[in-house]
């Protein structure tokens, strides 16, 4: 029988054959390369299915392939390191590997819309960046260690800065590409840090197994084993702690969270299939993911869960409201990013590790169909991306305003739509956990209060760019999208609406009906998955018990949907009322001064530009520290010498009577030092 | 029996005329007869002291000195040959080209 596991490389490399050969071979292709990136994400798509169904039949997959770094089978250094490349196949990276191929998938697809028919010159570049970018994230996606996933980690870092410059002659890409690229370096200096941190502590890196350093650090809490190394004396509980704060720097950088989510704005300046590729499967979810692979660790933390859940929250509820008073479509759906992910954060800090991936797949599809439906809007709007300018696109695109509407509902968490689903579950997991944990609850009450911000700004975009008159000429008469642009967007709509209905937990407590929380117990590995990375195993590690406020189980999962789901239906109803006519006017500027801060991101880019200026003193100071203190000691020593020796070279006469001379004096006075401090004349 | 202070009172005075020729003269030549001068006031402890202690390395040290002042002469006329090749003179404070 062949072996779908043996396949799993193969889903990696395939969009990487399709980098060279975009690369390569690209301009002599039809369509720049697309097709050649369409069959390979097409095929890794068909390869992870078959992979998810083959870890649905029970089996998981955990080899080290590929020793790079090993002395004649055994680790180097002291404590017998390994350097490896491997794949761990469990139900959460086979479940992430269909989501990151069919949305490159789609993506692909797109392209062929929105930069082909566009008529964009460079294409092979483009689809050459897209099919390594794809290649990257599948590669960390499948990581069964951390090094490894390090490397992908920076190799999609690289993918992202190349796809969002790709217009490098405007004056905005290259800029914000740099601006991506050196924010998340920031973060991934801590991240690689935490990987020596984790190859020092526990002399092994990889994520799954008896040996792997979850599993260490657990043993070594319970008190049934050790670690190889701990710093200074340091308590293992603090020393642990340290080391997942370290690696959550990467995540932090990566899943632009507060305060390292300035790029992710900017990033708007690449292409729209770029956006829509790096804010739903690849890139943004990297963080999360990471944090959702090696969640054994960071359950044993109990700081870092709270610090995790208080950063996500606070995230979630700060880009929200951002995303209020944006004028530009795509703008918004950043801030929406943002905010989203800050929710995945606060669910994998609140324990609930379900809850979080459930969002990170209903988010990737919901959040992959609005960027592409924002690219059909630009499209047909000869690429102006401002929302004042469109309105009454509705009747002239249908396809897009359904699927977009959808997409919408799911983003502002209407019920039945996945964003509902998932959402309430992490403000679940959040209330019934929170009770006697500050942060955490600060955490909820923060994800809570930017459910009806959330719902606001969504529907704010919808109304200004569907509803009412049209405000323009290009708006009045938009250019007219093909296939390729609705295929996938027909496609992530129906995900949108019935992704939701993998997990419906709420409604199998209310009303006591079995089986109907899939995924919940599909990363319980009831099908089959690694022991040690269930979602049960998690919960026991974990430091959270649950209490129930109010009518006990329940009652709580009633109340908590109900006041989720109320709050945003305010929300979107004071869109409604404040948007939804004819020709609406900018409400927000009754905000006044508060609007200028909002609209400006808090001064946050300012603040780090002041702060790289900071830096950049320090630096001088150092400068001038090194060039006068340490050169001069230097020179002066080297200055010293020189003039000695110009005036010692003198003795050097060539005459060789006065060297005999001093030579005999020399022997005279050595013997009467001698003489005298050896006491022969006394 | 002459006592070995006499020996070595004659070595001292026999060295001191030898380094008074080294460091006086301007002559290459005296320079050799000077070294040997002090080579021989070498010898004459060597000898004395093997006296004193009645062995024999003193003398086989004696006679290898002496076979080293062959060869140490050899050289020296040669250096000296050269230094009057080039300079024309063998006065030692004439040539002072290998200084500073």
């Amino acid at each position: 029988m062949v072996d779908a596991f043996a396949y799993v490389p193969a889903i990696v490399l395939l969009p990487f054959f399709s980098f060279l050969v975009a690369l390569g071979a690209g301009r002599y292709l039809p369509k720049g390369g697309a097709f050649g990136g369409i069959a390979a994400t097409a095929g890794s798509f068909l390869l992870s299915l078959w992979v998810l169904a083959t870890v649905a039949g029970g089996r998981a997959y955990n080899e080290t392939l590929y020793y790079w770094a090993s002395e004649g089978g055994a680790g180097i250094g002291p404590t017998d390191i390994e350097l490896t490349f491997g794949v761990l196949i469990d139900p959460l990276s086979a479940l992430m590997l269909v989501i990151v191929t069919l949305v490159a998938l789609l993506v692909h697809v797109f392209s062929l819309g929105y930069m082909n028919d566009e008529g964009e010159t460079g294409l092979p570049r483009y689809y050459a960046g897209l099919g390594l970018f794809t290649a990257s994230m599948l590669g960390f996606v499948v990581a069964d260690n951390l090094l490894m996933a390090f490397m992908f980690f920076e190799l999609v870092g690289l993918c992202s800065y190349l796809l969002i410059g790709f217009h490098f002659r405007e004056p905005g890409p290259p800029s914000a590409a740099k601006k991506a690229f050196l924010v998340t370096r920031f973060g991934d200096y801590f991240f690689l840090v935490g990987v020596v941190a984790v190859f020092a502590t526990f002399g092994t890196a990889t994520f799954a197994g008896e040996g792997s350093f979850p599993a260490l650090a657990d043993a070594a809490l319970n008190g049934s084993g050790s670690v190889a190394w701990i710093p200074g004396g340091l308590e293992l509980q603090t020393w642990l702690t340290i080391v997942g704060l370290l690696v959550l720097g990467g995540v932090v950088g990566k899943s632009a969270q507060f305060p390292l989510h300035t790029w992710l704005p900017d990033a708007m300046e690449g292409p729209t299939p770029v956006s829509a590729l790096i804010h739903a499967a690849t890139m943004v979810a990297a963080g999360v993911y990471l944090v959702a692979r090696m969640y054994g660790f960071y359950a044993l933390t109990p700081t870092t869960l709270a610090v995790i859940a208080f950063i996500g929250g606070f995230t979630a509820l700060f880009a929200a409201t951002m995303g209020l008073v944006k004028d530009e479509l795509k703008q918004v759906l950043a801030y929406s990013t943002i905010s989203q992910y800050g929710y995945m954060m606060l669910a994998l800090g609140a324990g609930g590790y379900v809850a979080a991936v459930f969002h990170l797949t209903t988010h990737a599809f919901f959040k992959a169909l609005l960027f592409l439906g924002a690219g059909a809007v630009i499209i047909a709007m000869h690429h102006n991306e401002d929302m004042w300018d469109m309105g009454g696109l509705k009747s002239k695109m249908p396809v897009t305003y359904y699927t977009f509407l959808a997409g919408s509902l799911a983003l502002a968490g209407i019920f039945p739509f996945a964003g509902f689903w998932s959402k309430d579950e992490i403000l679940y997991e959040a209330l019934v956990h929170a009770p006697g944990e500050p942060l955490l609850f600060g955490g909820y009450l923060m994800g809570l209060l930017a459910v009806p911000v959330t719902a606001f700004y969504t529907f704010r975009m919808v109304f200004l760019t569907f509803h009412g008159e049209p405000r323009s000429a290009t708006a009045r008469d938009p250019e007219p999208v093909r296939w390729n642009v609705k295929g996938p967007l027909a496609v992530l709509g129906t995900l949108a609406v019935v992704t939701g209905f993998i997990n419906m937990v709420p409604v199998q407590k209310v009303l006591g009906l079995e089986g109907i929380d899939v995924l919940h117990r599909w990363l319980d590995n009831e099908w089959g998955g690694i022991d040690g990375l269930s979602s049960h195993h998690y919960a026991d590690l974990g430091p959270y018990s649950s209490e129930y406020l109010v009518g006990g189980e329940v009652g709580t999962v009633l109340v908590g949907a109900a006041v989720s789901l109320g709050l945003a239906l305010t929300g979107v109803l004071v869109a409604w009322r404040l948007y939804n006519v004819p020709s609406p006017t900018e409400h927000t500027a009754k905000l006044g001064g508060i609007k200028d801060v909002l609209y400006n991101n808090y001064y946050l880019d300012e603040l780090q530009v002041w702060l790289a200026y900071r830096t950049e003193d320090v630096a001088g100071g150092a400068d001038t520290f090194d060039q006068g203190i340490i050169d001069g000691v230097v020179n002066g020593v080297s200055s010293v010498s020189l003039f000695g020796g110009n005036r010692i070279r003198r003795i050097q006469t060539g005459i060789v009577s006065q060297y005999t001379a001093i030579l005999t004096l020399g022997l005279v006075a050595l013997i009467l030092v001698l003489g005298v401090t050896g006491g022969w004349f006394l | 029996m002459v006592p070995v202070e006499w020996y070595l009172l004659l070595a001292v005075g026999l060295f001191c005329i030898g380094l008074f020729g080294v460091l006086t003269r301007r002559d290459a030549l005296y320079f050799l007869m000077s070294i040997e001068l002090m080579m021989n006031a070498a010898n004459i402890n060597f000898v004395a002291f093997a006296l004193y202690y009645g062995d024999l390395t003193g003398q086989v040290f004696a006679l290898f000195v002496i076979a080293l002042a062959a060869a140490e002469v050899a050289i020296g006329i040669g250096i000296i040959l050269v230094l009057y090749r080039n300079f024309g003179v063998t006065d030692v404070t004439v040539p002072t080209e290998m200084r500073w």
